[in-house]
């Protein structure tokens, strides 16, 4: 056992040496999830988090890049698995696992893996993964389901292992239901495999400062956190502050309107008022992950140097009507609800501009999904999906970064990979002049890609999103581009559709929003902008009023 | 007298150190001087000039010079490189701004990203493609290439990368373009992604391409003059220089690939643990040298140093993985931590005790060093301990004051702690310690390491002080403090073999590939190797001359590759079902578990040339005829956080330690660069070549009789 410190000492110091020491085991446990894990969705575009939870299955620490909307679901959705498997029933080598997205993070691919972690025969936590898989059944496309029961297979809360022994059923009834199933069974492989090094990890630690010692440092982690929270908000004035943003939704557009009372007692973020959830789309969010990402927008801006854990989030409420596009109700189509949800900060940052000067951000470009599925010459089949990022967007004192996601955060497949898994050729990808929403601060610029096929047909489905309403601007500054979905330089349907040999897509992606006057922009930053060709001439006399002699190169 | 002797010279970024040795008899001769970075090469002449002056010694008698240096990595942190520019396929030039399209900081709205060391401005574009098994679809513009050569010249441009989509499967286009571009401006420095790093990944390939370029001229330049400065000295032979894989390689091959050179220095400090575990018999070890800013942290298991294929040059948030520039190119992988003697406390908003990664630098310094200085650091905080004699830092030729360090502790940390000052050090050190912990265990387990295999090698001017605390909580076998810590570097130097790393990518399912294509690629790069080796002297059928072939492999579908070392012969027979029984053991013993039922993916052919390693002998010191007591200086009252108290301990001179002598923990052991603390747990000799070893179990030493009679002298 490590030494007893003074009360002053573990308050200062001990805290941090065994909040850092949790922080690392999950670092460990994420490092080990990437390496053994199979699909490019989790081991390259880290499309999971990985989080310890005390025993009451609060989470107290994270891998500094877990996915950051996953780690605020992680907690409530671990303790409604330990309704149906309480921990008293639970025994060494259970693990724990759903899908539901009422219970987890609003659709189906998302896994929830729970491995409790004993301690002489008591459970003293959790590690506890989500993890986006590659393929979960259903319907191919991207939008077009009524229900949930058209999306795929749905797991209630289970034992995926039953004392160590695998729930040879339920991987049979998943092996039966899912496209690659190697690939996602590998994954869950890996995340229960990394979950138990976690679990050896917390034993080490449990060795050195006890059972107390955990339940103690955990205490101390949650109400630190949660004070510091409570102080960052009492920095705001306090009122009620509202906000709203429109979303691109499928085939109808949709709208997300916030009220955001600031008060003593914290936060309440009250969407009633967004559009009515949708029958004939999936772009339908769950009020967990409207939550998630309503947290995840405030930790941003109040207190982003804290390593993320439930004490946080105590003072922060959600709520919805229930049956809204922010709270759909079992058992609505959910598949596309990052749709809905990665624009649910722009209505907050619309709303809080005049509480939190200088820390809201415009919105941002968003990401789109492509995926392209075929044969090859061989006769084997090949699936690619790549998720090309839009534009981020402004904040008061920065431009945003070109080609950078908010509040996504995945990074783009190679064109060199693309082409060696599918018989398609990348014809362009460039940053799309004019694209930023002009302001004081200008919007990051999307991109342009360019697809074609050489010899085959392949099967492309495209998840575009802002093409109705680009980004917006913020404090003045005007929103970005919307993004464009061209086949053949002719705007086109988002159904699934063959690409032809010869047949050429275009990918115009999102601006990120402006902020402030564009008229205040520093005049050397519009002429450097002008000359590298980031804003044409143009533009740069009418959304900047800057009259320049015409650029002697273009580029 | 044939020339014996080798000379190693380090330019570090405060330092330029210095090692001669004989190579005949071991003796060593060591010299330290100031780095003067108007021209590095003067502070080269003004430490080598004497040292060989005191071993008598003269240019022609040395047989080889090697060098490390900082000016590749400092040009590229401090952007003083050539006005470069970027040529590349039509319709990709944005790829070098856009990058990997990942936020390292997931909550930082006010994150930014490296500054690009080519605008947009001077990236040009040309009519050319190449499909992905490296056929022509498109032929190359060669009137483009004329009109940005044009271009070039109006803009003034120094130097140019030339990036290709797919080039690495056939270099035609930019073989052709360089060629063009040469004819039209023979002045201008071009570096080719065939050649600078032929590797699938078109982003990682253009960085590392253009920070080639972008460093190349001014390395050019620098070779030459030190190659011209020891000439005039009288040495006659070819300049080599460490390269970041852990070989040298002539200036030529520096001069074509500076980006090669990243790192030299430290990865110096590697191979200096490598030779100095081959006297010792240990093969597994982990490298830590801690400085006045930085620890640097390397794995080395059975005498080989782990190697990473990529590194990122010029952070700008302070270690986080993703906020550099990343840079394709076969390294010693060592990993950088914000932890050294000048890192500085302080309280955070949760009011929690965090160190670093600021660093008071040298300059004020820590607070005890009476330069103005008034933040507490770890050297401030190790003083307070006790770990540090504040009259004899650097051997006495600095003296520390212990009342400022204190003052600094209370008055910045203590009063709005409510700790003493004796409290804050200790929190210190424990914060210090533990991040260090946590960076190297979970760097450990990147490699799928147990660190409870490997001993600690520590040196730098504070790793000795940090070293038994940080291999106790990591369970490690034990610590060396090796002889001559303070030229550690140096020492690297002298024991490196010429050797070269060569890879390419060559896609595709193992049982499908073409295989002659395969033996095409290994052959290559052997060949390539075997002529550089010859270049530098060394037969290709001279002894100990090694040719290394590997493999990335990954099992299909799976986003990450693992390297396997394969047998030439296995290769030249295209014996596909012994390379996936090689591939499946090293993926169950670093992950647990293989998948044998699916196909595998070949990604990237690496290959690696070298010649045997020197054969040094180390001069053996005469056993010790007396206990330790004759070395100690005294007494002093330092902290034990085993102990939670202070207790008086014993303090040792290095200098006359030797071999044979035992102590017993906790002990001071001080030399004039550093000081070795060894906690209550430790035992402690000194091997027959001086070197220090610190046991963590005390049991070995307890049991045997001449521990028993040191602590009963002692008693």
């Amino acid at each position: 056992m490590m030494n007893v410190a003074t009360s002053r000492e573990f308050e200062s110091i001990t805290l941090w040496i065994q909040w850092s020491r949790l922080i690392s085991i999950m670092d460990e446990v994420d490092v080990a999830l990437v390496r053994t894990s199979f699909s490019t969705i989790v081991g390259e575009t880290r499309d999971f988090a990985v989080v310890m939870l005390d025993k009451h299955a609060r989470s107290i620490a994270q891998s500094q890049m877990s996915s950051p909307a996953f780690t605020c679901s992680l907690p409530s959705a671990t303790r409604r698995m330990l309704e149906d498997f309480p921990s008293s029933s639970l025994k060494p080598g259970d693990v724990l696992i759903t899908n539901d997205p009422w219970i987890c993070h609003g659709h189906l691919p998302d896994f929830y893996i729970v491995v409790p972690i004993f301690h002489e025969d008591a459970v003293v936590g959790f590690i506890a993964t989500a993890a986006h898989i590659s393929d979960i059944g259903g319907r191919l496309d991207e939008f077009d389901a009524r229900d949930v029961f058209e999306e795929g297979l749905r797991i209630p809360p289970s034992k995926l292992y039953d004392g160590g022994v695998a729930n040879d059923q339920l991987f049979r009834v998943l092996e039966a239901n899912i496209r690659y199933p190697a690939q996602v069974l590998g994954d869950v492989e890996a995340i229960v495999g990394a979950g138990r090094l976690g679990g050896l990890r917390l034993g080490d630690f449990i060795n050195d400062y006890g059972r107390d010692g955990l339940d103690q440092a955990a205490e101390a982690i949650l109400d630190r956190s949660e004070a510091a929270m409570r102080a960052a908000i009492a920095e705001m004035p306090y009122g009620t502050y509202y906000g709203e943003t429109a979303c691109d939704g499928y085939k109808v557009p949709t709208y997300i309107k916030v009220k955001i009372d600031v008060g003593p007692d914290g936060v309440v973020c009250d969407y009633h008022g967004s559009s009515p959830a949708r029958s004939d789309a999936s772009v339908n969010c769950v009020l967990n992950v409207t939550h998630a990402h309503s947290l995840y927008a405030l930790k941003c801006s109040l207190v982003p140097d804290i390593p993320n854990n439930e004490g946080l989030f105590r003072p922060i409420r959600t709520i919805a009507e229930e049956g809204s596009i922010v709270h759909a109700r079992f058992p609505a189509a959910v598949k596309t609800r990052s749709k809905t949800s990665y624009h649910l900060h722009n209505a907050i940052y619309d709303a809080l501009g005049p509480a939190l000067p200088g820390r809201v951000q415009a919105g941002s470009g968003s990401f789109w999904s492509v995926k392209c599925f075929g044969t090859d010459s061989d006769g084997t089949r090949f699936a690619v999906h790549v998720l090309p990022n839009g534009g981020r967007g402004a904040i008061e004192g920065h431009d945003g970064q070109p080609t950078v996601a908010f509040p996504g955060n995945g990074t783009i497949t190679p064109v060199e990979i693309i082409e060696n898994w599918s018989p398609m050729v990348v014809l362009e990808r460039s940053l799309r002049t004019d694209s930023g929403g002009a302001g004081e601060f200008r919007g990051g610029l999307g991109q342009s890609i360019r697809l074609t096929t050489l010899d085959r047909a392949v099967r492309l489905t495209i998840r575009p999103d802002k093409i109705r309403f680009p980004a917006p601007g913020l404090g003045g500054g005007q929103p970005g581009a919307p993004g464009e979905l061209l086949l053949d330089d002719a705007p086109m349907a988002l159904e699934p559709f063959e690409l032809l040999p010869g047949q050429v897509v275009s990918l115009n992606l999102p601006g990120g929003g402006g902020f402030g006057n564009p008229a205040d922009r520093d005049r050397d930053l519009v002429s450097a902008d002008v000359a590298a060709g980031l804003v044409s001439p143009e533009a740069s006399r009418t959304l900047y009023r800057h009259d320049l002699p015409l650029s002697k190169t273009g580029s | 007298m044939a020339s014996r002797y080798r000379l190693g010279f380090d330019v570090g970024g405060t330092f330029t150190d210095f090692m001669l040795v004989d190579q005949e008899t071991g003796t060593t001769f060591l010299n330290k001087c100031l780095t003067t970075p108007d021209d590095p090469s003067r502070g080269v002449m003004d430490g080598l000039l004497p040292l060989l002056d005191r071993a008598g010694v003269g240019g022609d008698d040395v047989d080889i010079a090697i060098h490390a240096t900082t000016l590749i990595t400092n040009a590229l942190i401090e952007r003083k490189g050539a006005r470069t520019a970027l040529l590349t396929t039509q319709g990709f030039r944005d790829v070098l701004e856009m990058g990997t399209e990942v936020r390292y900081d997931i909550y930082d709205l006010f994150l930014q990203k490296p500054e690009l060391l080519v605008p947009r401005s001077r990236r040009y574009e040309v009519t050319e493609r190449l499909d992905k098994d490296g056929k022509v679809l498109t032929a190359l513009d060669e009137d483009g290439v004329r009109a940005v050569a044009q271009q070039l010249r109006e803009d003034g441009a120094q130097a140019l990368a030339i990036v290709f989509l797919h080039a690495f499967r056939n270099a035609a286009h930019e073989l052709r373009a360089a060629e063009i571009i040469a004819e039209e401006l023979p002045d201008l420095t071009v570096s080719i992604s065939s050649a600078v790093a032929p590797e699938i990944r078109e982003y990682e390939r253009m960085s590392t391409t253009t920070a080639n370029a972008y460093v190349q001229p001014i390395t050019r330049a620098y070779i030459d003059t030190i190659q011209r400065r020891l000439r005039e000295m009288g040495y006659p032979r070819n300049l080599y220089l460490m390269i970041s894989s852990g070989g040298i390689a002539g200036g030529q091959t520096a001069k074509d690939f500076p980006i090669r050179m990243l790192e030299s220095g430290p990865t110096a400090g590697v191979l200096a643990g490598i030779h100095y575990g081959r006297q010792m018999g240990i093969g597994s070890l982990v490298t830590f040298d801690m400085g006045g800013t930085t620890a640097k942290i390397a794995l080395v298991k059975n005498y080989e140093a782990a190697k990473s294929n990529v590194f990122e040059v010029g952070r700008v948030a302070r270690f986080k993985k993703g906020s550099g520039l990343p840079v394709k190119v076969p390294m010693v992988e060592l990993i950088e931590i914000g932890a050294g003697g000048g890192s500085i406390a302080h309280v955070d908003q949760l009011g929690l005790l965090k160190v670093g990664p600021l660093s008071a630098g040298a300059d004020p310094g820590p607070a005890c060093y009476g330069r103005g200085g008034s933040l507490p650091t770890v050297t401030d905080a190790n003083l307070v301990l006790g770990y540090y004699d504040p009259n004899f830092f650097l051997g006495g030729a600095m003296s520390l004051d212990v009342e400022a360090a204190r003052k600094a502790l209370e008055t910045q940390l203590g009063g709005v702690l409510g700790l003493s000052a004796e409290q804050c050090a200790r929190g210190i050190y424990e914060v210090v310690t533990q991040n260090m912990l946590a960076a190297t265990k979970v760097h450990i387990a990147e490699r799928g390491e147990d660190p409870r295999k490997f001993f600690l090698f520590a040196f730098g001017g504070a790793g000795p002080a940090h070293a038994y605390e940080l291999a106790r909580l990591l369970h490690m076998r034990g610590v060396i403090v090796p002889a001559g810590a303070g030229a550690t570097s140096a020492a690297g130097l002298v024991t490196a073999a010429v050797s070269f790393d060569y890879a390419r990518s060559l896609l595709g399912r193992l049982d499908r590939l073409p295989w002659e294509e395969v033996r095409r690629v290994f052959d290559a790069m052997a060949e390539e190797g075997l002529q550089v080796l010859e270049g530098a002297g060394v037969a290709r059928d001279a002894p100990g001359v090694v040719v290394k072939h590997q493999m990335d492999l990954r099992h299909k579908g799976q986003g990450h590759e693992v390297t396997v070392t394969v047998p030439a012969d296995v290769i030249a027979d295209g014996q596909i079902d012994r390379i996936a029984e090689i591939f499946y053991a090293t993926h169950r013993e670093k992950y647990g578990h293989a998948h044998e039922n699916l196909p595998l993916e070949l990604v990237t052919c690496r290959t690696t040339v070298g010649a045997a390693a020197p054969e040094i002998p180390m001069k053996r010191l005469p056993e010790a005829t007396e206990t330790a007591d004759v070395a100690q200086k005294g007494t002093r009252p330092a902290y034990f956080g085993e102990l939670g108290r202070f207790v008086e301990t014993p303090v040792y001179d290095r200098y006359a330690l030797r071999p044979g002598m035992l102590l017993r923990g906790p002990a001071i052991v001080e030399e004039r660069e550093c000081t070795v603390v060894a906690g209550p747990s430790a035992g402690l000799r000194i091997d027959a070549f001086g070197n220090l070893f610190i046991d963590l179990d005390e049991a070995p030493i307890a049991e045997s009789k001449e521990a028993r009679n040191v602590e009963t002298e002692r008693a």
